[in-house]
C-alpha cells in the first residue's frame, strides 16, 4: 500500500516537471526578447522621451480601454440575451454573433476605410444628395482616427468574450437564478455576472492583448500607438534593442494589468457546487421586446461582419476568375493545415498544463503557467523575432551535439521549419487556449478532484474521467477561437515560414501591401469564409453539449 | 487503457516533430529572402530559371528577415537578400550579413552612387520621389521643388502619408544632406504646418484626397501614377486622370529628383554565392532591366538601358546624385526630425 502511494506521488511529480519544461521552452521566445532589450540603446531614449513616447502611450491607453468596455458591453449583453431569452431568430442570431470572429480587425478596417471615408461611398452618396461639394460643407466622423479603430476594433474582438460569456452563463446552475427570483434580485447583475466573471475577464484580457499587439489597423490607420512605435524605433532608428525594450515596457505594461485583475478576482470563488445538471431554460418573449432583443443581438455581427464582407465581396467581383481560384488552392490547404495543427497542439499542451497547474501544490508551476501563456501581449512581428533568436540557439546546441553523435542530430535543425513555425504560433496562442480552459476549469469545485483522488483515481485517472469531461465546452471554445485565429495570423508566419509556403493571409498581405485591395479581396474572402467552417460547427457542438 | 492512449498521441507527436524539424536544403537551389512581393519578383525569377535552369525559392516578409537571417548564422539556407528600399539594404550591411561580391557586371551595370563603397550590396531599379498636384486648382510650374512644400501658401493644402514612412524618411534624409540640419528641420516644420489633414493613408491615398478636393498637392513615388493610369478600375484611372506629375528641383543648377532604389546583395554565409551572383547579374541586364519598367513602372539603374516607352512619355529628369549610401546613413536622424516635428 505505501509502495503504491509513493508511485502516484511520483507521477504527479513526472507532470509536473513536464509542465515546468514544456512552460520553459513556450516561454523561451520571451526570455529572448528581454534578453535582446538588455543591449545599448542610451542614444534613443532622451529623445523618445522628450518627443513620441507619451503619445504612444496615451494613444495605446486609449485604445486598450475604449476597445476593452465597447466589446464587453456588446459581448456581455448578446450573450446574455441569447443565454436568457428565446425571441425571433434567437438561434440564428447565437451563431450569428460568432461570425466576426472570422474577420482580421486589419481587412475590416480596409473594408470600412472603402465604405467611409471622404472618398467612400457613404459620404459620396451624403454629398450627393445634401448638395456638398468640399469637406468643409458638413461634418463627418474621420474614420482613420482612434474612435474609428475603437469601433472597428470592438466590433471583430467581441466574439472572444460573447463566447466565453455565453458557456459560463448556461453553465450557471439554476438552482442560484431560482433564488434570485424568489427575492427578487436582478439575476444578471447578482447571478450571472459574477459567476460568469472569470470568463468574461479572460475574454477581455485577450481584447486587450490583442489591441496591443495590433499592427495591421494601426498601421492602415496611422495610429501612433506603442506597436508602431516598435516600429519607428526599429526600422527607421535601426534598433532593434530600443524596439525590444519598448515591446517589453508595452508587455509589463499589459501583464500588470492582468495582475491585478487575477488578484482582485483571488478573493472570490465561483465553483459550481449545485447537485442537479439543471442549466438556466430559456424564457420566451414577444412583440416589442422580442424586437429589441432582435436588433441587439443583429447589430454587432452586422458591424462585424456582414458590411465588411458585402464591401470585400463587391470587390472581389471586378477581378474574380478561375484562374486566380485555383492559385489560391495552395494557400487555402496551406492555411487549413496549419490552422488544425495548431489548434490540436494548443489544447492539447493547455488542457495539460491547466491540469496540472490544478492540482499542482507548487505556486511556482502555477506562475510559470500563468507566464507561458503571455505570448499574446507581444506584437507578432517581435515576437517572431524572439523565437527566431531562440530557435537561433537550439540550432547551436544541436550543431554541437553533432561532435557527439553525427548521425542522430546530423538532419534536425529548427530554422525555416514548420516545426517552428507552429512552435511560433503555440507561443501566441497559447494565452487564447490557457485563458479558456483556465476559465473553465476555476468554476469546478476543488472537492470534485479531492473526492476522486481520495476513491483511489490516479492524477490521470481524474482527468480523463472527471476534468475533461466537464471542460469539453471550454476546450472547444478554445480550439474554436485558436483555429481561426491562426487562419488569420500574418506577421509570424511571414517571417518564420519555410521556402514557398504561402498562406491564405501571406497571400492576401503582398497585394494589400501594394494597396491592390480588389486583388487582395479575394484571398481576404476566403480566409473569413475558410474560418467559418469550424465557427459554424463547433458552435453546433458547443450548442448541443 | 487511458495510459495506451496518451501513449499513442506522444508517439504521434514525436514522430511530427522528427519529421517537421528535418528539412532538407538543396544546394543546386538558390534560396530567396525577399522583401519585395512575389508577384513583382516571380516574373524574373522565372525567367532566371528558364535561362540558367536553376531553381530558386522565396520567403517574402517586410520585416525582421534580418534577424532571421543573423540568428540562424552559418545554417542560414539563404542565399541572394532582395530588399526595395537602401534603408534595410544598409540594416543587412550594417549586421555584417552580406558578403563582398567581386563582379565585373555588376560594377559595370550599376552606377558608383547607386551601390555599396564595401561591394556588398547593389541597386536593381531606381524610383523617384515625385510631386503630385490637382490638375485642376493648382497650375503648372507653381509648384517646382521639393523646398517649395513648405511655402506658406500651401497652407491646408499638402497631403501626405506619416513621415516615418521608408520613402518619407529618406527623403528627409536627402534634404538635410542638402540643406544641413537646421534648415533641414525648418523646412520639415512648415510642411506639417501645410498639411491638410493628419498624415495617413499611403501613396495612392494621396492621390485619391487629391481628386477628391481634400488636398492639392502631395508627395509619391513615381511608379504610383503608373499603376494608378494602368488600373484595372475606372475609378482609380480617374484619380490617375485628375493629377499631375512633376519631378522636382529641375532648375538648372538645383540638385535633381530624390530617387530610392530597390537593391540586392548575397548572405554571407551563402552555400551558392557563384549563383546568387548570377541572379545580382541577371537581374542588372538588359533584358531584365526593361522589365522592372514593364511590371512596376521603374527606372533601370542599368546607364546602357533605356526607360520604357511609357516612362518616358512622363518625362525626363535629372536625379539628385548624391550616394545613396549617405542617405541610409542619416536615416535615424531623419527620423529623429521627424518625431519631433510631427510629420
Amino acid at each position: 500500500m505505501k509502495q503504491r502511494l509513493k508511485i502516484k506521488f511520483d507521477i504527479v511529480k513526472v507532470l509536473d516537471f513536464g509542465t515546468v519544461i514544456l512552460s520553459l521552452i513556450i516561454l523561451g521566445p520571451i526570455v529572448s526578447l528581454f534578453y535582446m532589450s538588455l543591449g545599448d540603446s542610451a542614444d534613443i531614449w532622451p529623445h523618445l522621451v522628450e518627443t513620441v513616447i507619451f503619445r504612444y502611450f496615451w494613444n495605446t491607453f486609449v485604445l486598450m480601454i475604449g476597445v476593452a468596455v465597447c466589446s464587453t458591453v456588446i459581448g456581455v449583453g448578446s450573450a446574455w440575451l441569447i443565454s436568457n431569452y428565446s425571441f425571433s431568430f434567437s438561434k440564428v442570431l447565437d451563431w450569428f454573433l460568432l461570425l466576426p470572429a472570422a474577420c482580421p480587425a486589419y481587412l475590416v478596417a480596409y473594408a470600412y476605410t472603402d465604405f467611409l471615408e471622404y472618398a467612400g461611398t457613404v459620404q459620396g452618396l451624403f454629398r450627393a444628395t445634401f448638395g456638398y461639394s468640399s469637406p468643409n460643407d458638413y461634418y463627418f466622423p474621420e474614420i482613420r482616427s482612434l474612435g474609428g479603430a475603437i469601433f472597428v476594433m470592438s466590433f471583430v474582438l467581441y466574439p472572444y468574450i460573447y463566447v466565453l460569456a455565453r458557456t459560463a452563463f448556461r453553465k450557471a446552475p439554476l438552482t442560484l437564478y431560482q433564488v434570485a427570483r424568489l427575492y427578487q434580485k436582478s439575476t444578471f447583475f447578482r447571478i450571472g455576472l459574477p459567476l460568469a466573471r472569470p470568463a468574461i475577464l479572460a475574454g477581455m484580457a485577450l481584447v486587450c492583448m490583442e489591441v496591443v499587439s495590433d499592427f495591421g489597423t494601426v498601421e492602415y490607420f496611422s495610429l501612433e500607438t506603442l506597436t508602431l512605435g516598435i516600429f519607428n524605433v526599429w526600422i527607421g532608428m535601426n534598433s532593434i534593442t530600443a524596439a525590444a525594450q519598448l515591446s517589453v515596457i508595452t508587455f509589463l505594461f499589459v501583464i500588470g494589468l492582468l495582475f491585478v485583475e487575477a488578484r482582485s478576482r483571488a478573493a472570490q470563488r465561483f465553483n459550481d457546487t449545485s447537485r442537479g445538471q439543471s442549466y438556466i431554460s430559456l424564457e420566451k418573449i414577444y412583440g416589442l421586446k422580442s424586437l429589441l432583443a432582435f436588433s441587439v443581438c443583429i447589430t454587432p455581427p452586422m458591424i462585424g461582419f456582414f458590411i465588411p464582407i458585402l464591401v470585400l465581396a463587391t470587390n472581389s467581383m471586378t477581378v474574380i476568375s478561375s484562374e486566380i481560384l485555383m492559385e489560391l488552392k495552395g494557400p487555402l490547404l496551406n492555411s487549413v493545415f496549419v490552422s488544425i495543427l495548431c489548434s490540436f497542439t494548443v489544447v492539447l499542451i493547455s488542457c495539460f498544463v491547466v491540469a496540472t497547474a490544478q492540482n499542482s501544490q507548487s505556486s511556482v508551476i502555477k506562475i510559470l503557467a500563468n507566464c507561458s501563456a503571455s505570448g499574446y501581449a507581444f506584437p507578432g512581428t517581435m515576437l517572431a523575432v524572439g523565437v527566431v533568436v531562440f530557435a537561433g540557439i537550439g540550432d547551436y546546441l544541436i550543431i554541437n551535439l553533432q561532435t557527439y553523435n553525427k548521425d542522430l542530430f546530423s538532419n534536425i535543425h529548427f530554422g525555416g521549419t514548420i516545426f517552428l513555425l507552429l512552435f511560433a504560433y503555440v507561443v501566441r496562442f497559447q494565452a487564447i487556449g490557457f485563458g479558456a480552459i483556465n476559465s473553465g476549469i476555476q468554476k469546478i469545485s476543488p472537492n470534485l478532484f479531492a473526492v476522486s483522488r481520495s476513491l483511489g483515481k490516479t492524477f490521470s485517472g481524474t482527468t480523463s474521467m472527471i476534468t475533461l469531461p466537464l471542460l469539453k465546452t471550454y476546450i472547444l471554445a478554445a480550439a474554436l477561437l485558436v483555429f481561426v485565429d491562426t487562419m488569420k495570423e500574418l506577421p509570424m508566419t511571414l517571417l518564420l515560414r519555410p521556402f514557398n509556403f504561402e498562406t491564405l493571409a501571406t497571400y492576401t498581405y503582398q497585394y494589400a501591401h501594394d494597396e491592390l485591395m480588389t486583388r487582395a479581396s479575394v484571398p481576404a474572402l476566403m480566409i473569413i469564409l475558410t474560418g467559418l467552417l469550424p465557427v459554424v460547427f463547433l458552435n453546433h457542438v458547443l450548442r448541443d453539449s | 487503457m487511458e495510459l495506451s492512449m496518451y501513449r499513442k498521441i506522444t508517439k504521434l507527436c514525436l514522430a511530427f516533430i522528427l519529421l517537421s524539424v528535418s528539412a532538407n536544403i538543396n544546394a543546386e537551389e538558390l534560396n530567396i529572402y525577399s522583401h519585395r512581393q512575389p508577384f513583382l519578383i516571380n516574373p524574373f525569377l522565372e525567367l532566371f530559371t528558364e535561362k540558367t535552369g536553376i531553381k530558386t525559392n522565396v520567403i517574402y516578409s517586410t520585416k525582421g528577415l534580418a534577424q532571421r537571417l543573423k540568428a540562424e548564422g552559418e545554417n542560414s539556407p539563404a542565399d541572394v537578400i532582395l530588399t526595395v528600399d537602401i534603408g534595410r539594404l544598409y540594416v543587412y550591411e550594417d549586421l555584417g550579413l552580406l558578403a563582398k561580391i567581386e563582379s565585373s557586371t555588376l560594377n559595370v551595370s550599376v552606377p558608383e552612387h547607386l551601390r555599396s563603397k564595401n561591394k556588398t550590396w547593389f541597386a536593381l531599379s531606381k524610383r523617384s520621389r515625385v510631386i503630385a498636384s490637382s490638375k485642376e486648382r493648382v497650375k503648372e510650374d507653381e509648384i517646382k521643388s521639393i523646398e517649395d512644400l513648405a511655402d506658406k501658401k500651401w497652407r491646408g493644402r499638402v497631403c501626405s502619408r506619416p513621415g516615418s514612412h521608408v520613402y518619407n524618411r529618406a527623403l528627409m534624409a536627402s534634404i538635410i544632406l542638402a540643406h544641413g540640419r537646421l534648415k533641414a528641420e525648418e523646412w520639415a516644420k512648415e510642411l506639417v504646418n501645410n498639411l491638410a489633414r493628419r498624415p495617413q493613408g499611403n501613396d495612392r491615398a494621396q492621390v485619391k484626397a487629391i481628386f477628391e478636393g481634400q488636398c492639392d498637392i502631395a508627395i509619391i513615388n513615381n511608379y504610383y501614377f503608373g499603376k494608378l493610369k494602368f488600373s484595372k478600375d475606372d475609378e482609380q484611372r480617374r484619380w490617375a486622370g485628375a493629377m499631375r506629375l512633376t519631378f522636382p528641383n529641375q532648375s538648372v543648377g538645383d540638385r535633381g529628383a530624390h530617387i530610392n532604389i530597390s537593391g540586392g546583395g548575397v548572405a554571407k554565409h551563402s552555400k551558392n554565392k557563384e549563383n546568387a551572383v548570377k541572379l545580382l547579374e541577371f537581374l542588372v541586364s538588359a533584358e531584365s532591366q526593361m522589365l522592372y519598367g514593364q511590371i512596376n513602372f521603374e527606372y533601370p539603374v542599368n546607364p546602357n538601358v533605356q526607360a520604357s516607352a511609357e516612362l518616358k512619355s512622363w518625362g525626363t529628369f535629372r536625379e539628385d546624385k548624391v550616394s545613396i549610401q549617405k542617405i541610409a546613413e542619416l536615416s535615424v536622424e531623419a527620423q529623429k526630425m521627424i518625431d519631433r516635428v510631427g510629420w
